[in-house]
């Protein structure tokens, strides 16, 4: 399945719209100025999602990782790999973190950012649906690429499609990206997107 | 079902004790209005904040310093479902609490929705005290940097030896070239007399060059193994900064230099090794010529007071940078060390400076006005008690006119070197190979026309040169008892010259021997005789 403009151009606004509260949110924690840009958006079934997502980042990756349910139910993660997981952490907090690859610390940290980017990014998908989503805990995964993925698969056997949304963050004249990946069953999927494209039409 | 739902109710009723009384956790709940209903025994222990205090209470009523950090927001949040994160690195703490070093306690901690089925009925707040985490992370990070800090120190070590190493090999290639060059010339066709002494001069200047180049490394090498001793003794440093002017002069008169000593030759005197201190009237003279261009002078002078001795050594050349004059001491340091610098040098020529200097209880100092010139001051402790035993340099005249001196060497070459040498200076010489020649010689003299000096070249220790000193010392006046004599070996240690006064020498040189020098010592044994 492939997304047409219109329906990227609309996923992007919306998206935005929740990557402005979160870099508010992280502005206002860290005192920096935290610019969120979504400037991609596309859809792959759940086979070539690790493909799509290999060419982006490397494979040992960290990972936030938050299962979502209701009338609209999924896995979205944060993805970020080792580099950029460490560069974000030393941005945010002003202290670089240990190589162990990441200590106890940073984690908590990069699982509250990728709290905070998912809850928003999920808050605006049930605003706009106009239904009550449920979060689980985030957590957090050191692991390679491929196994977070195939435990996606292997847990949840509804799930056939992937939006991945590219996630820069800018802040102290520096640049990271992470992905954002929202792992979806057809239905879900389906259902979102009809939303998107009527409230798109709203807003004309 | 009865039963399994009484069951449930058991275990619930079982987890929330367990929560309240046991849980290493701060853990409290409020319902949909915010009001806090229950307060774990954790938190009432370690917040100072009882649980009949707070409960029965808005959070941000018993707690206003959530509201004013916008917890509100998180509490909000998890009553619409959302759970929050709170990262000790982006909020340090949830509830402020004093620690017992007086900082507030790190915490890092979560807010999130309480459900029952899908209703949600409040939102739990669950508290960990990272302190300790936080300072092992923080002692980790230490000697991470510690280590990095070592890293980089022996990163630094390496780069500066190889460095090193790759200006050794060009320095000691350079006047190897010179004199190889020379005497390819020389051999493969004959030379015309101005051809030769240009030639002898070459190879003369760079064998020196060569010399000195090798000394210093040993030395180098023996300061930092801690090898290196003083042979003190009472001293004129006079003395030492003419001899080091005569080795220096060559090159400087290569270059277009003059080399001016100011200061008169009365004697200048201290306790010190007059081998030592010549190397560092040495090095920084050559040092000074090195770096002043075609014209350029450089002055000695020496001032005395009552307790001090102050060698100076100015020049009128480029000077040194500003950033590089604190590190003109360090060993291997050059201000240019690029493989296309002008200048020549191992760097290690002024750190064996300062050591020397140091190790005779003196100390150095440099200043120098970049583009105009660089003055070298060094300081030692005078002892002007030991003047009566030195003469004026001046009258300690190189001459050996007059002079009949007896020259014991088994190699041909050696014989004909030191022949040469003292003859050029006037002497008259004869010449044997074997310390019994010698005494043949001089059981066929008669007592006036015996040799006023011997020259022997000892080799080692066992070497039956050495024999000459004791032969000697069983012989009267007469039959050539009273003679001076002078040892020569190539090894330069006090052991060795122990060795050579103890045998009964009165004088000890060390090759490669310079003709002057070799010349001052003979007739200063004389007249002392």
């Amino acid at each position: 399945m492939e997304l047409t403009a219109l329906q990227q151009d609309a996923l992007i606004e919306l998206l935005s719209i929740g990557f402005g509260r979160a870099a508010a949110s992280l502005s206002q924690l860290t005192g920096h100025r935290v610019v969120l840009e979504v400037p991609q958006v596309s859809v792959h079934p759940i086979a070539t999602l690790d493909s799509a997502l290999r060419s982006l980042v490397s494979d040992e990756v960290a990972s936030v990782h938050q299962i979502f349910s209701g009338p609209v139910a999924g896995d979205a993660l944060l993805i970020l790999d080792y580099k950029a997981a460490g560069m974000l952490k030393e941005l945010l907090t002003d202290e670089a973190p240990l190589p162990l690859p990441l200590d106890a610390s940073a984690r908590e940290v990069l699982t509250e950012v990728g709290n905070i980017l998912l809850n928003a990014c999920l808050g605006t998908f049930g605003n706009l649906l106009q239904v009550q989503v449920s979060f689980s805990v985030p957590q957090l995964n050191l692991d390679s690429l491929s196994e977070i993925l195939r435990s996606l698969m292997v847990n949840r056997e509804g799930l056939r499609y992937g939006l991945v949304v590219h996630a820069g963050f800018r802040l102290r004249d520096a640049e990271v990206t992470g992905y954002l990946v929202i792992v979806l069953s057809v239905a879900s999927l389906d259902r979102l997107i009809r939303s998107v494209e009527a409230w798109e039409q709203g807003q004309s | 079902m009865r039963g399994s739902s009484a069951g449930e109710g058991v275990l619930g009723a079982a987890l929330l004790q367990w929560l309240d009384v046991l849980a290493m956790h701060g853990v409290f709940t409020t319902d949909d209005d915010h009001v806090i209903r229950s307060w774990n025994r954790w938190l009432a222990t370690n917040t100072g904040y009882d649980s009949r205090d707070v409960i029965g209470r808005s959070v941000f009523d018993a707690l206003p310093d959530l509201e004013s950090r916008g917890f509100r927001e998180y509490f909000d949040a998890a009553l619409r479902g959302q759970t929050t994160v709170l990262a000790h690195g982006l909020h340090r703490y949830v509830i402020p609490v004093a620690g017992a070093d007086g900082l507030s306690m790190r915490q890092s901690g979560s807010i999130g929705p309480l459900t029952v089925g899908d209703d949600i009925v409040g939102a739990i707040c669950v508290i960990e005290d990272v302190t300790e985490r936080l300072l092992s992370e923080r002692e980790l990070r230490a000697q991470i940097e510690a280590s990095d800090r070592a890293r980089a120190l022996a990163e630094e070590a390496v780069r500066a030896r190889d460095e090193f190493l790759t200006t050794l090999s060009h320095e000691i290639r350079t006047p190897l070239n010179a004199v190889l060059g020379w005497t390819r010339i020389l051999l493969a066709r004959p030379a015309g007399a101005e051809m030769l002494a240009r030639a002898l001069e070459v190879i003369d200047r760079n064998a020196l060059a060569q010399v000195r180049l090798i000394d210093d490394l040993l030395d180098t090498a023996r300061i930092i193994s801690g090898k290196l001793r003083l042979d003190a003794q009472p001293v004129d440093l006079s003395r030492a900064v003419l001899a080091a002017i005569d080795v220096v002069q060559p090159t400087a008169a290569a270059k277009d230099v003059t080399v001016q000593y100011e200061s008169g030759t009365e004697p200048r005197t201290m306790r010190g090794d007059p081998d030592r201190l010549q190397q560092i009237v040495w090095n920084l003279l050559a040092n000074a010529v090195k770096f002043t261009p075609p014209g350029g002078q450089v002055t000695v002078s020496i001032a005395q007071s009552a307790t001090e001795l102050t060698l100076t050594v100015a020049d009128n050349g480029e000077g040194i940078a500003p950033e590089f004059l604190p590190l003109v001491f360090e060993r291997f340091r050059q201000a240019d060390p690029s493989a296309t610098r002008r200048h020549s040098g191992l760097g290690i020529g002024l750190s064996l400076v300062r050591q020397l200097v140091e190790l005779h209880g003196g100390r150095i100092a440099v200043a120098s006005d970049f583009g105009a010139g660089s003055v070298f001051t060094v300081t030692f402790p005078a002892r002007p008690e030991f003047a009566e035993d030195f003469a004026s340099v001046a009258e300690a005249s190189s001459e050996l006119a007059g002079l009949r001196v007896l020259v014991v060497d088994d190699a041909a070459e050696g014989r004909e070197m030191l022949t040469i040498a003292l003859e050029q200076h006037g002497a008259r010489v004869t010449a044997v190979a074997s310390a019994s020649e010698a005494l043949a010689v001089l059981d066929g003299t008669p007592r006036l026309e015996l040799p006023h000096a011997i020259v022997a070249d000892v080799r080692e220790a066992g070497d039956a040169a050495l024999a000459l000193g004791p032969a000697l010392g069983r012989r009267t006046a007469a039959r050539g008892g009273a003679i001076p004599c002078v040892g020569v070996t190539a090894f330069d240690s006090p052991q060795v010259k122990r060795r050579l006064l103890a045998a009964g020498f009165h004088a000890h040189l060390v090759k490669p021997l310079l003709p002057a020098t070799m010349a001052a010592v003979v007739r200063s044994l004389v007249r002392s005789d």
